[in-house]
């Protein structure tokens, strides 16, 4: 790609401003979240091959590196689903006012609460193995 | 009342209850009883909970939801690039929804031997 | 008072793009505006740019300074925070040369929502009453101030990518035609409006036009009231 057509690209996505941030957030969270959708219905079906099958397929994803995706899975969810409530919100009108506010405190800050109270437990109960 | 305008209400609705579901779904899998709060979710835990048809159901009602509010998201994706002209646009929702139909096949097969 | 740098997007008429820096000596209250004059003026006659009433009524000399679309005459120089200001031509819209776009991309939009008023009766005898408590009445005063600047234009993520996007200030216009009760062509503008492709659907309220407004009109606001307003639109219709 030439220089004058990366830096167009780069141009067109740079976020001027937090709703434009929040949009892309919404957007690659959103995109993430399907993904992992469609993969985990595919580990879901194991279920029909029977227990040998469905219970190995879960003891391969105890391993420390899949808790940590967990972990980033959890992030993305809380991330997606407070930005899609205050979405909602500004559609139904209210907020226009404070949309900023919406998303730095509420998306991010309150959601970076939720994330440690649901992160942390995981991580010490599951990767560092933290009382077993 | 044209198409439009009930997809943009559906996605703010399947995204609320996405919400609430999602929410006991973790409960569900993780915390409902002792041996799940062990991290112990084998064949059988599940086999027990999906005996029951109320179980199941509000499963499959969950991945439908899901998967509609998902495509739906991906369609608007597309949507907004705005390269896919008329024909494109058509042709990839009808791409959307066989993939929603065929993995909405697959979550309820998933349970086909449990039942 | 002191200098300031600014960098100034050139594009002489062959085409080839470049940055020019010049140094300013700052005076009280100077605009960026006085500040591309006097450049013009004492450092590079070859620079284009385009202006017209000085005072933000106008709406011509919109251009992207610092990375946000604004109008050069009401940008007060020293409210600037950067170390270099940057101007460059509305993002969008094609550049004729330097700082000047053409717009005609902006008004093919706006042509398309038929932005006069197409009057119900033809003969209007009387005045037009409008209610003070009418839709109209309540939403106008802060919707119709559009100057056609193209600065919602220019702000917009979604137009960025999506050439058929209709664009804020098309819609908007749109939306006051709409709640207009002297109205006769609300069916042609809700059609469009509608459209999957083109119409208010692609908005996703990054609220960008929302921010960039000389005019402070909530841009916003206006699509996504007429989203809702599309659950029943015989109430549009009915005025």
């Amino acid at each position: 790609m030439s220089e004058d057509a990366a830096r167009k690209l780069v141009e067109k996505y740079r976020w001027q401003f937090s709703g434009m941030l929040a949009w892309g957030v919404q957007r690659v969270t959103g995109l993430l979240l399907l993904l992992y959708l469609l993969l985990h219905v595919r580990t879901v079906h194991k279920l029909s091959e029977g227990p040998a099958a469905f219970d190995q397929a879960m003891a391969f994803f105890r391993h420390p590196v899949f808790k940590l995706l967990e972990i980033a899975l959890l992030g993305t969810v809380i991330l997606h689903a407070l930005n899609g409530v205050r979405i909602t919100l500004i559609d139904l009108g209210v907020g226009h006012q404070r949309h900023r506010q919406l998303f730095w405190i509420f998306a991010l800050g309150a959601g970076a609460l939720i994330f440690l109270a649901g992160a942390i437990p995981i991580f010490l109960a599951s990767v560092l193995k933290v009382g077993t | 009342m044209t198409w439009p305008v009930v997809e943009w209400y559906l996605q703010r609705i399947t995204g609320a209850l996405l919400v609430i579901l999602l929410a006991a779904h973790f409960w569900v899998e993780h915390f409902m009883s002792e041996p799940l709060r062990r991290g112990e979710l084998t064949y059988e835990v599940i086999r027990e909970r999906i005996a029951n048809p109320y179980w199941q159901a509000i499963d499959i009602a969950f991945l439908l939801v899901a998967l509609y509010h998902g495509l739906s998201g991906l369609r608007n994706i597309l949507l907004d690039y705005g390269r896919l002209g008329r024909r494109g646009a058509r042709a990839a929702t009808a791409a959307l929804a066989l993939v929603g139909m065929v993995w909405a096949y697959w979550g309820v097969e998933a349970f086909r031997n449990l039942r | 008072m002191g200098i300031r740098t600014f960098r100034v997007a050139r594009s002489p008429h062959n085409g080839i793009s470049r940055s020019d820096r010049f140094e300013v000596l700052l005076e009280d209250r100077m605009t960026v505006l006085d500040a591309l004059f006097r450049i013009q003026r004492e450092q590079d006659a070859t620079m284009s740019f385009r202006c017209a009433c000085r005072v933000g009524m106008c709406g011509t000399c919109a251009m992207y300074i610092d990375r946000v679309p604004r109008l050069a005459c009401q940008t007060r120089v020293i409210t600037l925070r950067s170390r270099v200001v940057s101007v460059e031509p509305l993002p969008n819209l094609p550049v004729l040369k330097d700082l000047v776009v053409s717009l005609d991309p902006f008004f093919e939009e706006w042509k398309k929502v038929r932005p006069a008023l197409h009057p119900l009766d033809g003969e209007a005898g009387e005045l037009a009453r409008i209610p003070a408590d009418s839709a109209y009445a309540r939403h106008a005063p802060r919707k119709r101030d559009c100057i056609t600047c193209g600065a919602c234009f220019s702000a917009c993520g979604i137009r960025a990518s999506n050439r058929n996007y209709l664009g804020p200030a098309a819609i908007n216009k749109a939306f006051l035609r709409l709640l207009d009760p002297r109205d006769g062509a609300k069916r042609e503008r809700l059609r469009i409006l509608n459209d999957e492709h083109q119409g208010i659907w692609r908005c996703h309220t990054q609220f960008n036009c929302t921010v960039a407004c000389p005019k402070g009109i909530d841009l916003t606001d206006s699509i996504v009231r007429l989203k809702r307003a599309m659950l029943r639109p015989e109430r549009l219709l009915r005025g």
